[in-house]
């Protein structure tokens, strides 16, 4: 469903568009690997004792590599955990597949913030740093939502107008982009897009 | 160079992908509930069983250490029963604060009379006994609804209850580093006030608006 609202949307939009959404998961401009990071949230706990986290890490790289550690300002110590089927259980790394993503969602795979030192409230903001196996690390700024938030929910307003504004600021705020679809300034609209987005963790290397 | 390469990947590909490379990252999981939620009423979040169950005959703990014998306290009122645990950071607390913020919905529709509203019942009963205790519970769902009841036993007993509303649960294990490994219940059994039977299940994808459309249904005993 989304997705078809999606596609109608960068077809509509020309190659500029295009170009620049494929350049805000490109996170090749350091030259370093093709891993990026997007969606994270964190739903509001209940008490200040634990908290989940979600995200997607997309590798666009030609090579696996693995989630291995995560730290956060927020907890003493932050696990990656799989549920598998009524069980959740604390695994020592997870999978992001060369040309494929890690995706960490409600009801799957999750990170577990424990030993908070504070109780998160909607509308604050999580950081995370991100290790691999591989790949540099990765900072990520992660919006804390209600607790209740669903990213794929319908009921979430926030999709369509992240939606708008991720087409608006793909087509609108990347000057050079839109004058050169081939802009020999790639890293510029790819940033921008990047960071400004409001559904997406800003994301920063170290 | 590469950049170039991905742009024509873009182009080419499906939109789909490109977007992907994005992170905004619906998985699948997420689509199927898109697509629950965009055609309302064609597949819906309820299931309405043809064999309803039993309720189960649980005598617990309440979060005030009292004795609660589930079918006595709840018989005549809609109640809704989870099974779950405190130590539980996605799947059972998003579940209890659904239907808590449909519940607060609820209150606000003047469809629905004051006694109706006030007789229904939201049960959470512990997968994991031995850490949620009385006051563990108590102090969990005071963050959630402090009017849920929260119950808490014997592991065997719990277990013998859910069972009989086909929810099958393993006792809490401890691995070698003294993390221990609970389970949850997958659904949400919602009990009738006409006949006290479990009618209707609810999976883990139920949103809040699913309950909220559903509620008012759900206190009289209708199917939703």
């Amino acid at each position: 469903m989304r997705r078809r609202t999606a596609s109608a949307a960068a077809l509509a939009l020309t190659a500029v568009l295009a170009s620049a959404l494929g350049g805000c998961g490109d996170s090749d401009s350091d030259g370093s690997d093709g891993l990026s990071v997007g969606s994270a949230y964190m739903p509001q706990p209940v008490s200040d004792s634990m908290a989940a986290g979600f995200l997607v890490i997309a590798n666009d790289g030609g090579a696996d590599d693995r989630l291995a550690s995560v730290t956060s300002d927020l907890a003493g110590e932050v696990t990656l955990h799989t549920t598998v089927g009524q069980t959740m259980g604390q695994v020592k790394d997870l999978d992001i597949p060369a040309h494929g993503e890690l995706v960490l969602e409600s009801g799957g795979d999750h990170l577990m913030f424990e030993e908070l030192k504070r109780k998160p409230r909607e509308g604050d903001t999580v950081s995370l740093e991100l290790r691999f196996t591989k790949s540099d690390p990765i900072k990520v700024e992660m919006p804390v939502k209600s607790a209740t938030y669903q990213p794929s929910a319908a009921s979430s307003s926030a999709r369509s107008s992240s939606h708008a504004s991720h087409a608006s600021h793909a087509s609108l705020s990347s000057p050079s982009a839109a004058r050169s679809p081939h802009s020999s300034h790639p890293s510029q609209s790819s940033h921008s897009s990047q960071s400004s987005h409001p559904s997406h963790s800003s994301m920063s290397r170290p | 160079m590469r950049k170039k390469t991905c742009t024509v990947a873009a182009l080419f590909a499906a939109a789909t992908l490109t977007l992907s490379a994005c992170g905004s990252g619906d998985g699948d999981s997420g689509n199927t509930v898109a697509e629950v939620s965009a055609e309302a009423g064609s597949d819906r979040a309820a299931t309405v069983l043809d064999k309803p169950f039993e309720k189960p005959d649980l005598v617990l703990t309440d979060t005030q250490g009292k004795k609660y014998d589930l079918r006595e306290a709840t018989q005549g009122k809609p109640t809704l029963i989870y099974f779950g645990y405190t130590n539980c950071p996605d799947v059972c607390p998003l579940t209890m604060n659904n239907i808590a913020v449909a519940k607060k919905e609820l209150a606000q529709d003047d469809q629905v009379s004051r006694a109706e509203k006030d007789s229904l019942r939201i049960v959470f009963v512990t997968t994991d006994p031995e850490r949620d205790t009385s006051a563990a519970l108590g102090k969990w769902l005071k963050g959630i609804d402090p009017d849920v009841v929260g119950l808490t036993g014997s592991f065997d007993t719990i277990q013998a209850g859910a069972r009989t509303v086909g929810i099958s649960i393993e006792a809490p294990t401890k691995d070698k580093n003294g993390k221990v490994t609970s389970m949850h219940g997958t659904q949400v059994i919602a009990f009738s006030p006409k006949t006290d039977a479990g009618y209707v299940l609810y999976g883990e994808d139920a949103t809040v608006d699913d309950y909220t459309k559903d509620l008012p249904a759900l206190i009289k005993g209708e199917k939703p």
